[in-house]
């Protein structure tokens, strides 16, 4: 059986073997271990054990448990809840209302936290019921509070940054700072296609204009969060701190500021500590597993054989990056993106690399396929958690059809950074 | 049980939280007076190979370890049960692989008297003894599972390994977000607007 074949027939059976429900962490070890000892015998054990040493004591994956951390404190200490109250304040006036203030508040609270399930569930239930109240479209509703949600990975901190990062030996304080403006224009999109949506459609303003002074009062409850976001990605964007270090800078200041709004009990820590410790396992088990797996991969030949063959049809990068976007389209409506991400990446980016895509751009790329995964049916989590919180009854469908044009949004966006990739690659280039 | 998660809980958090204190101060000294501690990298590295290994033990308590349930939930109630036995073997089986991985690495440094290539120069047997022992205790939380998973099934509770052992959907992990947002009051900042 050649290389290629042996790689094609691993990676169905590894993607079969998720499907049915058996876990994740276990079928990539699995594979890599058993793949990896039937080429090369017990050497291959020895090895996997340096590699294990290696990737758990990088000081690097140590950003991922202090990235989550530092959300589990600002989330439990309801400092991203009193946001979306500011946020109506200033966008109540557009059109499109109160859906811009989903699109600006997942922004923000992306901006502290690298969970898309928390951010969905969290700004959704302080806004649907008032969405409702005023009288706007469930589906409109529910698809800007699920794409909204997805900015999360995208805009920094990112947890699927900082493994992209280590699995390619990539700067992570660079694709932070790369993310910045993608994030930033893709919620400007968002945003612009519901005051479309709302001119077009005659929708009729909802909100009375709040006071300036009022306004400025509810930028208090902003203070807090874009704090902390100053600290992490202005000591990160300097250059003083390094990825890992501006966490930790985050969760220090993070952790003054609870302590003295005199939020800081011992039950909220240990709330915050648990909730972390479960998430950092889960994404660390996967990253260590994928970490194996592509040790089998490169050692055997098979990676570098599948990198060939895919590079052999002869495609142009622009051509290859569009079939690839066709291809995390299809894995995505059917994976959960952690996984995807990290069974792909050690093949799609060498296959990249190859045609001279840079890995910081491709970085981004990957992100907003991941993005894309969370929004696409039959399964796509962010459209599973806003559907579970909404107030009234209806079906799924109404969640699809909401969502379904920023998925649309984001496909004709990630052309866009194809066309123009310095979107991407301008801010990191001033660092 | 439940006292022995908020302990692991906390040695996990206390870890980080210290970590983080280290840090800053490192950064301030360094900028500020130009001064290095040295070794907080070194640390870092250290303190997220002790916490992973508490991290996979949590999350195997908490089921947090992923699985699809896109397939599984469909399936037969015979067939899901045997799914949910292999599953909870094969993570059983990869708990168990860990700590043999950390002994060959332990064995290794002890033999090759190593140390880290650091200012510290630590020797790597203490930090890789630590490593050894939290992967050690995952992988007993993990044989430990199974094999209550399997207790159940020869025993005749099925049901039990259909419900606790099976892929946590989407529904449940929203639950438990759900009973977070309720338990810090964020639907009473909904109240407030108009």
């Amino acid at each position: 059986m050649s290389a290629e074949i042996a790689g094609v027939v691993g990676f169905l059976a590894m993607v079969g073997l998720m499907l049915v429900g058996m876990p994740i962490a276990a079928v990539m070890m699995g594979v890599g271990i058993v793949g990896g000892m039937l080429a090369f015998g017990e050497a291959f054990f020895v090895s996997t054990a340096s590699i294990a040493w290696g990737t758990m004591s990088e000081n690097g994956l140590t950003a991922i448990p202090l990235f989550v951390l530092l959300g589990e404190l600002l989330l439990r200490s309801g400092m991203a809840d009193r946001m979306y109250q500011a946020f109506a304040g200033w966008f109540g006036r557009l059109p499109g209302g109160l859906l811009h203030t989903n699109i600006g508040c997942c922004a923000l609270f992306a901006a502290t936290s690298g969970s898309s399930v928390a951010t969905a569930a969290t700004i959704g239930t302080v806004a649907l019921p008032s969405l409702q109240r005023h009288g706007y479209r469930m589906s409109d509703a529910l698809g800007s509070l699920a794409a909204g949600g997805t900015l999360g990975i995208l805009i920094p901190p990112s947890v699927n940054m900082i493994i992209y990062g280590s699995m390619t030996n990539t700067s992570v304080g660079k694709l932070f700072i790369a993310g910045i403006v993608p994030g930033v224009l893709m919620a400007g999109t968002f945003m612009l296609y519901i005051w479309a949506k709302a001119v077009i459609g005659r929708e009729p303003l909802r909100h009375e204009s709040v006071p300036l002074a009022e306004k400025l009062r509810l930028l208090g409850n902003i203070a807090a969060p874009l704090f902390i976001f100053a600290m992490v990605m202005g000591t990160l964007y300097m250059g003083v701190a390094t990825a890992t270090e501006s966490a930790a800078i985050g969760v220090v200041a993070a952790l003054v500021l609870i302590t003295t709004s005199g939020k800081l009990k011992l039950e909220l820590l240990t709330g915050c500590f648990l909730s972390s410790a479960r998430t950092t396992g889960m994404i660390l088990l996967v990253v260590l597993a994928a970490f194996v797996l592509n040790l089998a991969l490169s050692l055997t030949g098979i990676g570098e054989a599948l990198t060939k063959w895919v590079t052999g049809f002869g495609l142009s990068k622009t051509q290859m990056l569009v079939a690839l976007i066709g291809f995390y389209l299809v894995l995505g409506m059917f994976m959960d993106t952690l996984s995807m991400m990290v069974a792909t990446i050690p093949l799609s980016f060498p296959v990249a690399s190859s045609l001279g895509v840079d890995p910081i751009w491709f970085g981004i790329f990957i992100v907003i396929m991941c993005e894309l995964g969370l929004i696409t049916p039959p399964v796509g989590m962010n459209l599973f958690v806003v559907q579970g919180i909404r107030p009234d009854r209806g079906g799924l469908e109404d969640v699809i059809r909401g969502a379904l044009p920023y998925a649309v949004i984001m496909i004709l966006f990630t052309l866009l950074l194809i066309a123009f990739p310095q979107i991407v690659l301008w801010l990191p280039g001033q660092m | 049980m439940k006292r022995l998660e908020t302990l692991g809980a906390w040695l996990f958090g206390a870890t980080f939280v210290l970590l983080s204190f280290a840090v800053a101060v490192e950064v301030t000294m360094r900028k500020v007076f130009n001064v290095s501690l040295q070794g907080v990298d070194e640390l870092g590295g250290y303190s997220l190979a002790i916490g992973s290994g508490l991290a996979f033990a949590l999350a195997l308590v908490a089921r947090a370890h992923i699985r699809i349930d896109l397939v599984h939930e469909r399936l037969p109630r015979g067939l899901r049960i045997v799914l949910n036995l292999v599953a909870v073997l094969s993570l059983a089986a990869t708990a168990a692989v860990l700590p043999v991985m950390a002994w060959f690495a332990l064995s290794d440094s002890i033999s090759m008297n190593s140390t880290a290539q650091t200012p510290w120069a630590t020797p790597l047997r203490w930090p890789q003894a630590a490593w050894f022992v939290v992967l050690a205790v995952f992988a007993a939380v993990a044989v430990g599972s199974a094999l209550r998973a399997f207790g159940f099934a020869l025993g005749g509770s099925t049901d039990r390994v259909d419900h606790e052992y099976g892929p946590k959907g989407t529904r449940e992990e929203l639950k438990e977000e759900l009973a977070d947002i309720e338990a810090r009051g964020a639907a009473a900042i909904a109240g407030e607007l108009r």
